[in-house]
């Protein structure tokens, strides 16, 4: 390499390029302005994305198990539903199984000695189980002893619905629909 | 174009890009915000759900209170007859118990019960028996006693073959009760109505 060059190469160089215009002066003001306050709102919005995020993982969190809680109750609750169910079932079926030995009993009961109860029948509705269809035959006795028989029941809490009877010579015919009165 | 005037259009450059990232980070945040803000929504719409199934629950409760402590009061007897073979055994035994020898006719035999899961089936049982007035009263009573879920259909008391002697003609249906029978509540509800 020659000196000359080298020499050339030092020498200060006049700027013979043109100025730039006024406006274009503001650039690297603003490539500064831009800097700074990209770092402000870019830290500001860091902050601002982690503490959303924070808030959606816990939110998140928290409908979880809220849920959970929701769905156990909703469980709890088809189990009350279904023993409920049962319970209706059963209740509707024990309506029509109270029992009948009570009933003839407090018939043969209601009997004066000299009469004779020579045939009870009792049977019990297909439709309305709670009731229940009586018929019976007594050999030399009255009114008087139906009424007896009437009284009787009523204190088994059942009332005589549409009773019937026929005397025929020394027979009467008595035929009622028991029906359980509630207290 | 001169240095000046490139430099100054890299610095431009520069500044777009510093602006279009800030822009797109701003735009993550806010989506992220929104994210955060619908989260907590469904939160409060879960916490509200779970504030509703639990007045239900509670109210079921009360008001299913007195059936349900129905329901385990006679689960236990329900339970003893689950077979034809225990119903029976609950004839027999009570029969042999009350000193009834006589006993004219007997059947047992199941029958459906359709649309009811949870007595799904009954066993009927027909029985004729003569014996003193005492004896067949007793028996009666004994037997509606120890089988206290059982319905006694028909009933038919006429007189026995001797003047002491009384005959009794009764059909008993036995409910044969599934315990564990899933019943669809709302199906129920819906039968009822």
């Amino acid at each position: 390499m020659s000196d000359y060059i080298c020499h050339d190469f030092k020498t200060p160089r006049n700027d013979t390029s043109r100025r730039l215009p006024d406006t274009f002066k503001a650039v690297p003001l603003f490539f500064f302005l831009s800097l700074v306050g990209s770092a402000y709102f870019m830290t500001m919005d860091w902050m601002a994305y982690k503490h959303a995020q924070k808030t959606k993982i816990e939110a998140e969190a928290r409908k979880t198990e809220l849920d959970e809680a929701a769905k156990k109750l909703t469980d709890e609750k088809a189990v009350l539903d279904t023993e409920t169910a049962k319970a209706e079932s059963l209740a509707k079926w024990m309506e029509g199984a109270r029992n009948v030995q009570p009933i003839a009993t407090a018939i043969a009961r209601a009997m004066p000695p000299e009469v004779r109860l020579s045939d009870l029948n009792l049977e019990r509705s297909e439709q309305v189980p709670s009731n229940l269809s009586l018929s019976l035959r007594i050999n030399g006795g009255s009114a008087a002893e139906v009424s007896l028989i009437e009284t009787g029941l009523s204190r088994l809490q059942y009332r005589s619905f549409s009773p019937q009877q026929n005397k025929n010579e020394e027979v009467i015919e008595y035929r009622s629909t028991l029906v359980r009165q509630e207290q | 174009m001169n240095p000046k005037q490139l430099a100054c259009v890299v610095l431009m450059i520069i500044i777009g890009i510093i602006t279009y990232g800030a822009q797109i980070v701003h735009k993550k945040v806010s989506a992220m915000r929104e994210d955060a803000t619908a989260a907590e929504d469904a939160a409060i719409a879960s916490d509200t759900a779970r504030q509703t199934a639990e007045i239900l629950v509670t109210r079921t409760k009360a008001d299913t209170e007195e059936l349900r402590r129905f329901l385990s009061i006679w689960t236990p007897f329900s339970q003893r007859t689950q077979t034809a073979q225990d119903v029976d055994n609950a004839f027999d035994f009570s029969l042999r118990e009350r000193g009834i020898s006589l006993v004219n006719a007997r059947s047992s035999s199941p029958k459906d019960i359709r649309g009811d899961k949870f007595i799904p089936k009954v066993i009927q049982t027909k029985l004729v028996i003569e014996d003193e007035y005492n004896k067949v009263m007793n028996w009666f009573g004994d037997i509606e006693k120890r089988l206290p879920l059982s319905r006694v259909t028909a009933c038919s008391l006429t007189g026995g073959s001797t003047v002491r002697q009384m005959r009794l003609d009764v059909t008993i249906e036995t409910p044969m009760v599934d315990a564990a029978a899933t019943l669809d509540a709302k199906v129920e509800k819906k039968k009822k109505s």
